[in-house]
């Protein structure tokens, strides 16, 4: 099959990231809906995360160049969001959290009509609609009119018209919305297969947690407008993770020792009716401090047991600072 | 295309639920052409046409359409015939066709073209439109060509083939059709005129309401209101301003465009009101501008979702 893009509207590398946001501001009268988001996200299955409110759904809309910014700029794919908007939107797709779907057409032809509208051929169209309605797991029902769908099979209509164009990259806002946990939990294996199988970067817009915890690697966390974390989710020990140490001897002055060294330590609550403390970890060295200092003051080590911090605390936590500078600097 | 094979095996996982079958028989990227926005718009545009005839929805979507046709096509091509048969009987003229048909123009500019935006609404369809290679304007855009094409087939069409059959039943049809080519033009003129008001003051309505039934009712009661008051109106009230009411009953606008594009004896209120004939075509193309800002306006980030 031949290609008609030429080198130039070529959209993206593997190199390229995904999104590159720099200094987006946006504001509806006095509020400010986005404040100086500066973010570059890779190729990834990304959460977007923040309560309702915190800028998710504009910031959406923006890198779909649907909403002009009031100053900064982005990238999204390669394709600057203001001056090249339909073409960003020609290579990424959108499921919306609203039901937004005819009832009186089938899914075969509203998700080729669909595909049309991002530029495909209507003999292309057909074609990949049947294909990613298969993906989906809605090939047999694919002729049969949307209103007697359920819950369910309405959002998988929904995520194949996303991706029936092949984009490069998806926004799925809330896509596990009023499903069951059933329904919820196939939703969320097809949007992982999306990202690792089907080779599409996927930018999940959700307030669950758990959520993200499932398919995502990467995560962006939104607040009042503002961008308060962004980074791989694998690696969110590095933000911080806790190491509760059990040990034989002097714990106040275990305590002290590690204190007196710059790490941060509290007594642990009495879970399993033992004396232990809290070590926060922000380094591998710790490790080697709590060894170092139990040898020389002649403590025995009982256990030592990690303890990462999961999303919910690092949102949270990372939530609530912000909202602190936010207040102090008020 | 590019298949990228996947590891997993064809096969359904077992156990897996009624939604939660996923089956893998490798997916396909794709790499062929990408025609952008124009392909994007002409679907837009085909697509609402078909919606609106009831083209892949269930029958009940055809009917009316069906009958709008039927009765705009059927007695004509009857008529037709009869002539062709009875060199006594004659074929309608045009001006006297085109007060006929506007009355079936004007039901199907009224029941039909709200499907064109409606659906799109009540049903929420608009954030995926806009999120895929078009712009709003070119949403607006395609829906206004559908609504104009559409109506066209109802008024343009069958007015076509009234020409084509008096040059039929004409004693020497081959010279009757060169001698009365001017005729063609402007029936299609008048038709297209029609075509484009009563579809661009179905859109201005339909994007006004999420309500198919809401959108008729007032487009029809409209219609059937100015018709009725504004004959006495014009009549009875002894200001001068009177006669310009007539501008806002469009079947006697569109009486007064067709009489002096085919020379013949307007209605009897169109006389009384005595208009110069360029007032009638510039309200006409100020109706059409005006509505088409006024829907683009309606579908502007502020007013649409």
């Amino acid at each position: 099959m031949h290609v008609t893009q030429d080198a130039d509207s070529m959209p993206h590398t593997d190199a390229q990231p995904a999104i590159d946001v720099r200094g987006l501001r946006k504001s509806f009268g006095s509020f400010v809906a986005l404040d100086d988001i500066r973010l570059t996200v890779p190729r990834a299955a990304v959460g977007l995360l923040g309560a309702n409110g915190a800028g998710k759904t504009t910031l959406i809309r923006t890198l779909l160049g649907l909403i002009s910014p009031d100053s900064g700029s982005a990238s999204v794919v390669g394709f600057d969001t203001r001056t090249e908007g339909t073409k960003v939107r020609e290579f990424v797709g959108y499921m919306p959290e609203a039901e937004g779907l005819p009832t009186n057409t089938t899914a075969a032809d509203f998700v080729g009509h669909m595909a049309e509208m991002s530029g495909l051929p209507p003999r292309a169209a057909r074609q990949r609609a049947a294909d990613v309605l298969y993906q989906v797991g809605l090939a047999e029902e694919r002729y049969r009119l949307i209103k007697g769908f359920s819950t369910g099979m309405r959002q998988r209509v929904k995520l194949a018209q996303a991706i029936v164009h092949d984009p490069k990259l998806i926004f799925l806002d809330e896509p596990t919305s009023g499903m069951d946990p059933e329904g919820r939990e196939e939703m969320l294996e097809l949007i992982e297969r999306v990202y690792r199988q089907l080779g599409i970067a996927v930018v999940v817009s959700t307030h669950i947690l758990e959520d993200v915890e499932k398919v995502c690697n990467y995560v962006v966390i939104l607040d009042q407008g503002r961008l308060v974390a962004a980074q791989p989710l694998g690696g969110l020990d590095v933000i911080g993770g806790e190491a509760i140490v059990h040990i034989d001897g002097d714990q106040s002055a275990f305590q002290r020792g590690l204190e007196s060294q710059g790490v941060t330590v509290r007594p642990a609550d009495l879970e399993m009716g033992f004396e232990e403390l809290v070590v926060e970890v922000n380094d591998e060295a710790v490790y080697d401090l709590i060894r170092d200092l139990a040898v020389e003051q002649g403590a025995s080590l009982r256990s030592l047991r990690t303890r990462s911090r999961s999303l919910e605390d690092i949102y949270l936590g990372t939530v609530g600072e912000m909202r602190e500078e936010v207040g102090h600097r008020v | 295309m590019s298949d990228t094979a996947s590891p997993i095996p064809a096969t359904p996982n077992e156990g897996a639920s009624r939604y939660g079958e996923v089956f893998d028989r490798g997916y396909a990227h794709y790499d062929g052409p990408r025609e952008g926005r124009r392909r994007a718009i002409l679907s837009l545009f085909g697509y609402s046409i078909k919606r609106a005839l009831g083209i892949r929805k269930s029958w009940t979507a055809k009917i009316l359409p069906a009958l709008l046709y039927f009765s705009a096509f059927v007695p004509l091509i009857v008529m037709i015939g009869i002539a062709s048969l009875l060199p006594d009987a004659n074929v309608a003229s045009y001006p006297d066709y085109f007060v006929g048909i506007f009355t079936i123009v004007g039901i199907f500019a009224a029941t039909v073209i709200p499907e064109i935006l409606v659906p799109d609404r009540r049903e929420k369809t608009l954030p995926l439109y806009f999120a895929r290679a078009i712009t709003r304007f070119d949403y607006v855009l395609a829906k206004l060509a559908a609504a104009t094409v559409l109506t066209m087939t109802i008024s343009v069409l069958p007015a076509i083939i009234l020409w084509l059959g008096r040059q039929i039943t004409a004693e020497s049809p081959a010279s009757a059709m060169r001698e009365n080519l001017g005729d063609l033009w402007r029936v299609i003129l008048l038709g297209t005129l029609i075509a484009l008001t009563l579809g661009t003051i179905a859109l201005v309505i339909s994007s006004m309401t999420d309500r198919k039934g809401v959108a008729i009712a007032v487009i029809v009661i409209g219609f059937i209101i100015i018709s009725s008051l504004v004959e006495p109106a014009i009549t009875e009230l002894n200001q001068d301003w009177r006669r310009y009411l007539i501008l806002i009953a469009f079947t006697l606008v569109f009486d007064a465009i067709g009489t002096s594009l085919f020379d013949s004896q307007p209605d009897a209120i169109v006389q009384l009101a005595d208009l110069p004939i360029w007032m009638y075509y510039a309200w006409v193309c100020f109706v059409i501008v005006a509505g088409s800002l006024f829907v683009r306006w309606r579908y502007s980030p502020r007013n649409a979702s």
